[in-house]
């Protein structure tokens, strides 16, 4: 008996570490070495990218190229006072119409994001109603069946949300740019259709996460679903919703930059012009400006959430606190 | 102050809740508690005590339709489950409260006060501001000592505060059944009177009934008309004692 227990003791202290979750993650970590290695031909090739990053660096991409912020001959610049000219630049002008869609884009989305993403939460849905209908109806329903049709219904509102996002964001502006044509419009309803599938997943897991008691105590009372949802849910549910259209606001201008390059309107058509001509001290002038709009973006949103928790710090959050972590900031 | 006891009440009078031959649970063959025969009169306090798990909790939420009861009857203000009482009837008050954390005092005990006095649109089931449900709101607030945190969000209030705020919605919403699962644990003893006061004003005055969980046997047997002890045992483990205690006030 001891003899046939030895290497089964042997082997279970073997892998006794790979019980732990830190033994499970280093084995995944590990099995994505592997794949990536049976991807890659060539190791040597990896080598010389950090040599052409810093001649592509030094030799192309710096020192950015400024004159992005200056008035072009087109569109003529009638602006006055003379010191406010760089509002006439491709910079500005883009920038602005990539803003404007992503913003037209992002309210548009959230409205019809959260009544999609209320009816697709199961903890708010039709699984009561559903069992309660047929319980009327006097129809011997098992639970399990007027559990599983609630699913199903339930599932409605999700595959649409998972349509709108099954597609990337380029690929809608392509469809909306053969539909209406080159321009903003093409954009903002490329970036509109994308945000309802993506913000409404994110809304309905952020609302099936939210305790239940609230609910059960409105329902208790008689509160109609509407009321739930407007007086309840999205009170509760504030704070993750505002992080998320804000998060939402932030990946739309990101991506409207993207969206830009199929001709969709935005600051993707002049980078996308300035790569053509291989002008890449332009194209990264124009990087920094997104990447400081992207920072105000973030800056906006810790402000707006802060209105929702009372975590010590985040109710008057500083420039310091986006670059800097709050437990490092605190010091 | 003590109640009437239910001999006292004319028979005729329908109970505002009736459970017949009830086994409640979350699992079919496990059920937590069965009760033979329970009614409960208007106008009564009945306390529910007993150890912590045997069910005291899940036989509430049975009764405020959340859980689906796996025998039997349950009635509740004269509609049998799987139907619900009319909306504004039934008032609960949660173990864990079921406030809205992020929204002020009045907005939660205004939820209470828009089921109780307020009508929602057909179909759409939205509600139109309603003066008489804020005035209810405020009195309800005020009766509760909490005038100075009526904008104050719930996540910034104490615990006991937060009871209390709980309480307020149900007072606002003037139910003829409340449903209370511990709602005074947490509080100071002048609080509890206080609130204690308030609500038996409120269940005597109106001819309501509350029916309150309460793990505490001496409070329960000092604010009760009956208790009702729920032992470990899963076979009839209801053992009605009336006691009908003076409340202290």
């Amino acid at each position: 008996m001891i003899i046939f227990d030895f290497p089964r003791k042997l082997l279970g202290s073997f892998f006794a570490p790979l019980r732990s979750w830190l033994g499970i993650c280093v084995l995944i970590f590990l099995f994505s070495i592997l794949i990536f290695d049976g991807m890659i031909n060539d190791w040597g090739r990896a080598s010389q990218g950090l040599g052409n990053l810093v001649i592509f660096f030094t030799e192309s991409l710096w020192p950015p190229d400024w004159s992005v912020l200056e008035p072009q001959a087109y569109p003529v610049c009638t602006v006055y006072p003379t010191f406010m000219d760089f509002t006439c630049s491709t910079a500005w002008i883009g920038m602005v119409e990539t803003l404007k869609i992503a913003f037209v884009s992002t309210v548009f989305g959230a409205i019809i994001s959260i009544p999609l993403s209320l009816l697709a939460s199961r903890n708010l849905g039709f699984r009561k109603k559903i069992s309660e209908f047929f319980d009327l109806l006097l129809l011997p329903v098992d639970s399990l069946l007027s559990d599983f049709l609630s699913e199903v219904l339930s599932y409605l509102p999700r595959l649409f949300l998972a349509a709108f996002r099954s597609l990337p964001s380029i690929i809608w502006a392509i469809f909306f740019v053969i539909l209406v044509g080159f321009g903003p419009l093409a954009g903002v309803l490329a970036m509109t259709v994308y945000t309802v599938g993506y913000l409404g997943k994110l809304q309905y897991e952020a609302i099936e996460g939210m305790t239940k008691t609230p609910l059960d105590a409105c329902e208790a009372m008689g509160l109609t679903k509407f009321e739930v949802a407007f007086k309840v849910v999205i009170p509760e549910c504030a704070n993750d919703l505002i992080s998320q259209a804000i998060f939402m606001f932030e990946y739309n201008f990101r991506h409207g930059t993207v969206i830009g390059i199929v001709g969709a309107g935005g600051i993707g058509y002049y980078i996308n012009l300035y790569l053509k001509f291989l002008q890449y001290d332009k194209v990264i002038a124009y990087l920094i400006i997104i990447f400081i709009v992207v920072l105000i973006i973030d800056f906006i949103s810790i402000k707006a959430r802060s209105y929702f928790t009372d975590e010590i710090g985040l109710n008057r959050p500083s420039w310091k606190s986006i670059f800097i972590p709050f437990s490092m900031n605190k010091r | 102050m003590g109640g009437d006891s239910i001999e006292e009440i004319p028979w005729k009078i329908e109970p505002i809740i009736r459970l017949n031959d009830v086994s409640i649970g979350y699992k079919k063959e496990e059920p937590l508690v069965q009760i033979p025969n329970l009614e409960i009169f208007p106008g009564e306090i009945v306390a529910i005590a007993g150890p912590s798990g045997v069910g005291k909790s899940t036989l509430l939420k049975t009764i405020a339709g959340l859980i689906r009861p796996i025998s039997g009857s349950v009635e509740v203000c004269g509609k049998s489950f799987p139907n619900r009482p009319n909306r504004g009837e039934l008032g609960y008050i949660p173990q864990s409260l079921g406030l809205v954390r992020h929204a002020s005092v009045l907005h939660n005990v205004m939820l209470g006060a828009n089921a109780g006095h307020n009508n929602p649109i057909p179909f759409i089931g939205i509600c139109l501001p309603s003066f008489v449900a804020k005035k209810k709101s405020i009195e309800a607030i005020n009766s509760m000592g909490l005038e100075e945190k009526i904008s104050e969000p719930i996540r910034r209030l104490s615990g006991g505060q937060q009871r209390r705020v709980a309480t307020a919605r149900t007072l606002a919403q003037c139910p003829e059944l409340i449903l209370a699962d511990e709602f005074l644990s947490e509080l100071d003893e002048k609080t509890v009177d206080m609130v204690l006061k308030e609500v038996t004003t409120y269940v005597k005055s109106n001819n309501s009934a509350l029916l309150v969980v309460e793990h505490d046997i001496k409070r329960a047997k000092m604010m009760a008309d009956r208790l009702l002890v729920i032992d470990d045992g899963r076979v009839n483990p209801f053992i009605t004692e009336p006691t009908a205690m003076e409340v202290k006030i």
